[in-house]
């Protein structure tokens, strides 16, 4: 089985900005998040990821200071905060709605935080003026938020938490509320934005390609847990549980058992493992090979295939169980068609993973 | 999609007789407040219908009676008192209904209905009992309190409705930027407000002016204000001078639906 | 960078009593802004009313101003009903009501319908006329009425030119002059909540019905007049509670002798200083305008879950 790599979470303790060390948090009789431990270095993008009501919005607000957590610390600079309030810590929010004030101009909503700590006017101007010009929106400081269209929306809330130079940046799905055409251009900008301000932040997401596209580490939720905490290649190749492999990218599963600190795959090649009795095993489809024709001992029968680009899906029914297999184009005389046999086997062994059943 | 084209006779009659009904009810309503307003101008010193000349007399006379004036003093007074005392009871309550967090924010809501659907004669009688008992004369005082009572319901209403439709993350956000909870309130939940409480002023205002079954039993006896002596007065006289109160009155209505219309918008009024 | 960072974590000097007061109270979501109002509610309303309810049913015994001796009592509520002329006035007060309420729908459910057709002017124009008489002092819209259905007033006068009648007809202080009142008063308040309702009204669904064929009265009948029946409950709700206690209609427009639950209400308590007659009357009135409002509600849910249940 893949270790979770619990190991570099922890090394990263002693340069983390942010440690967030066993918390739990209950509304009522529900426990909405369960002993969750992570810690954010200098200038890291990390994500929380998972499905709604996995509690990755619950820990965002944790962190914020609108819930408290019932059990565990959360740390800024080694400082708990959870004795500050929410006014008081040095974290900004960029909320899914925005909610920037609407009876405000852009000026006075990026300059509320400045106001808020007593600073002279024309300091305020002068900071505004700067974090407009960061976000590309100079000219625009007079407007009210109505008038601006949802991108520019989205970087007036990110100047207004940027001007107060936070520690910790958290973004709660701000995407949502943009145009499924605009994201993909705009999730590129936000991240070489906080990476060029060096900023610290935390995003909360659903969109696994959002997740895979903005972090430097994810961290895949389920049920108030974290399930792993990795970086995207890491946990698209190596995932800690056949949750997480479920949850991002495709994957095929099969039943097998393992001996001896092995298991046999379907095509005879052998993956060694510390479990032992009844597994599943994880491969990527495209880990997987075809080849038309009874060619080796996994062999199963095409029940469907299609185009995606240079690649081809095949969906093949085997005795291990349904296979979906992503693999090159053939040239068109050996290209398999319906209803033929074709024979499977594992690319890279190293590649699959063992899970408990 | 439009309704069929050839729409049968019965059909064509009956919409007609529905659109013809609708066109008398706004006739209806607002035909009254003209003619009271053709009969203030009226050169004659009695009612009749239609009026000869036209004249400021009668609106001279208005302001030339002190029994009106005062009687107008009042009930100003007594409807800015009940504003404020709602404004700054109501506003608050509607701030606990919609952003307490504690069981019973519901039972509040409900609380504060409680004297609203009370017919207001009964709440009149009620009052004036109770003050009675405990040595408290009709006044004035006694008036704008238990007009605040029987009105705060419209108040906290607007109030709340308005709040609802408020994104909660603004506070937050007005939090998470270091707004303390009495800045964000002052900053950002008070202006976005601000039309909604206008609004409940202006309808809370005109019940403190307007206001008869409350009014009628716990007004001043000496303190009468303007719908009781006005009540009096149509009883007993018989000339456009109790027309041009109704003008002056009108008036005010018009001021009062010019500040509804921009500070809710009439639409803001049914929520 | 440094320097600014430290200078931004520095809040706002120290808030003065008077605001860190209000955070307090602010911060924790409690109850305490609410405080004055429940207090205000409960002293001037709620014990009041309970008051009330003693008055009408306690034997009080008073000297010089103060309570003596205090016994309970049915007395004041079976004279009430053993009276005549209670049951008159009720029946009186309940008949005026319920026609005023009746009227008020007929005339007023057409306005709502014109709204929900009528492009944004109508709609506007609609809007104004119906809000506006309802910030106009009920006494200038009755007296309005005194004069339009006066001895010398617009119908009298109309119709002695039309050469219909040679002497003014005795329209006020008639029955049909209170009634008249009565619907003209109230009707703003019947139209605003179904106007509210047709302002939310989803135009599909009307034109699904034409789209499958129906008329425009099929159309009103079938599919508008079902959905609005929470609406029209509110609207009769709200006239029937006004006219069944209003004051001013029938003491105007019914002369000094057309008396109804509340103008004998006034005069118990006003003129004959009859206190626990008063309250009783009071009370009387208070719970059967109960019945009427739960009858009226009982009847808007039935209707509401039927028009549901057949639309599933």
């Amino acid at each position: 089985m893949m270790q979770v790599p619990v190991a570099k979470a922890e090394q990263a303790t002693s340069a983390a900005v942010l440690r967030i060390a066993a918390v739990s948090k209950r509304f009522g009789s529900m426990t909405v998040l369960q002993d969750c431990s992570l810690s954010v270095a200098e200038g890291e993008i990390v994500t929380l990821l998972g499905p709604s009501g996995c509690g990755k919005t619950t820990l965002l607000r944790c962190i914020a200071g609108f819930w408290n957590p019932e059990e565990g610390a959360i740390l800024i600079d080694g400082q708990d905060t959870v004795q500050t309030p929410v006014n008081r810590r040095p974290v900004g929010v960029v909320f899914q709605s925005y909610a920037l004030f609407p009876h405000l101009t852009v000026a006075e909503n990026i300059g509320y935080g400045l106001r808020m700590r007593g600073l002279p006017k024309t300091e305020i101007a002068a900071r505004v003026a700067a974090a407009l010009e960061t976000v590309s929106l100079s000219g625009l400081g007079g407007r009210y938020p109505a008038q601006l269209s949802g991108g520019q929306q989205q970087r007036v809330a990110i100047a207004r938490v940027l001007v107060l130079e936070p520690r910790v940046l958290l973004l709660d799905e701000p995407f949502n509320a943009l145009d499924a055409k605009l994201r993909g251009a705009m999730q590129v900008d936000l991240r070489q934005l906080i990476k060029r301000l060096g900023m610290t932040a935390i995003f909360v997401t659903h969109d696994q390609e959002e997740a895979l596209t903005m972090s430097d580490r994810i961290a895949v939720m389920r049920a108030g847990r974290i399930e792993q905490v990795a970086p995207p290649e890491e946990i698209f190749d190596r995932p800690a549980t056949a949750y997480v492999a479920d949850f991002i990218g495709s994957s095929n599963f099969w039943q097998a058992e393992a001996q001896a600190g092995r298991v046999i795959l379907p095509d005879g090649q052998d993956l060694s493992t510390s479990l032992t009795g009844p597994v599943r095993v994880m491969s990527r489809p495209h880990n997987l090979s075809l080849q038309p024709g009874a060619l080796g001992p996994w062999q199963g029968r095409l029940l469907f295939q299609r185009s995606v680009g240079a690649l081809v899906e095949y969906h093949v029914t085997t005795d291990s169980g349904d296979m979906r297999v992503m693999a090159m184009r053939r040239p068109a005389a050996r290209q398999p068609v319906e209803g033929d046999t074709v024979t499977l086997g594992v690319i890279d062994p190293g590649l699959c993973a063992v899970y408990e059943p | 999609m439009k309704p069929p084209r050839n729409p049968a006779l019965t059909d064509r009659l009956g919409i007609g007789a529905m659109l013809a009904l609708a066109v008398l009810s706004l006739v209806i309503l607002v035909a009254p407040s003209i003619i009271v307003l053709m009969i203030s101008f009226d050169t004659r010193a009695f009612v009749s219908f239609p009026p000869q000349g036209f004249t400021f007399d009668w609106y001279r006379q208005v302001f030339a009676q002190d029994v009106l004036v005062e009687a107008m003093m009042n009930s100003l007074q007594v409807g800015m008192a009940v504003t404020i005392l709602c404004v700054l009871l109501g506003v608050p309550t509607a701030l606990v209904c919609v952003r307490g967090r504690f069981p019973g924010t519901t039972a509040l809501s409900v609380y504060v209905l409680v004297p609203h659907m009370v017919p207001g004669i009964v709440l009149g009688v009620a009052v004036l009992f109770a003050g009675a008992l405990v040595g408290i004369g009709p006044s004035m005082g006694l008036q704008a309190i238990s007009i605040t009572v029987f009105v705060l319901a419209v108040m906290v209403r607007t109030v709340q409705s308005r709040l609802q439709r408020l994104d909660a993350s603004l506070d937050e956000a007005a939090a998470n930027l270091g707004a303390t909870p009495f800045q964000a309130l002052r900053t950002i939940t008070f202006p976005l407000l601000m039309p909604a409480i206008m609004a409940g002023a202006v309808f809370t205002f005109i019940e403190g002016f307007d206001n008869i079954s409350v009014a009628i039993f716990t007004h001043g006896f000496r303190d009468r204000p303007l719908p009781i002596e006005l009540l009096a007065m149509v009883q007993s006289v018989n000339t456009p001078l109790v027309a041009a109160v109704s003008g002056v009155q009108i008036l005010l209505a018009i001021l009062a639906l010019v500040a509804v219309s921009f500070s809710i918008g009439l639409d803001g009024v049914n929520d | 960078m440094t320097a600014s960072c430290t200078r931004l974590a520095a809040r706002s000097p120290t808030p003065g009593l008077l605001e860190a007061v209000a955070d307090k109270l602010l911060s924790g979501r409690g109850i305490w802004p609410a405080v004055p109002a429940i207090i205000a509610l409960t002293v001037v309303a709620v014990i009041p009313f309970i008051i009330l309810l003693s008055l009408g049913f306690s034997q009080i015994e008073m000297e010089r101003g103060t309570i003596v001796s205090q016994s309970f009592t049915l007395d004041y509520l079976i004279n009430a009903l053993s009276d005549p002329l209670y049951w008159t006035t009720f029946q009186r007060s309940m008949t005026l009501a319920l026609t005023t309420t009746v009227l008020c729908l007929v005339l007023g459910y057409p306005v709502a319908y014109l709204y929900l057709i009528g492009g944004r002017w109508t709609r506007r124009a609609i809007l104004i006329l119906t809000i506006a008489p309802l910030l106009t002092s009920g006494i200038v819209r009755t007296y309005a009425w005194l004069v339009i259905l006066g001895g010398r007033g617009v119908v009298n006068t109309a119709l002695m030119q039309m050469g219909l009648i040679d002497r003014p007809l005795r329209i006020v202080n008639t029955h049909v002059a209170v009634l008249i009142g009565m619907v003209q008063i109230h009707l703003p308040v019947m139209i605003l909540p179904l106007i509210a309702l047709m302002a939310r009204q989803d135009r599909r669904l009307e034109e699904a019905s034409y789209n499958l064929g129906a008329s425009r009265l099929g159309t009103l009948w079938h599919v508008i007049l079902p959905m609005s029946a929470p609406a029209i409950g509110t609207g009769t709700a709200l006239v029937f509670t006004l006219s069944y206690t209003t004051f001013v209609v029938p003491q105007l427009l019914g002369g000094g002798n057309y008396l109804n639950a509340a103008t004998m209400i006034y005069e118990q308590v006003v003129y004959s200083l009859e206190w626990s007659k008063g309250s009783v009357s009071a009370l009387i009135l208070m719970a059967s305008c109960l019945v009427v409002l739960t009858l009226i509600a009982m009847a808007t849910s039935r209707i509401t879950r039927w028009t549901k249940g057949r639309d599933a």
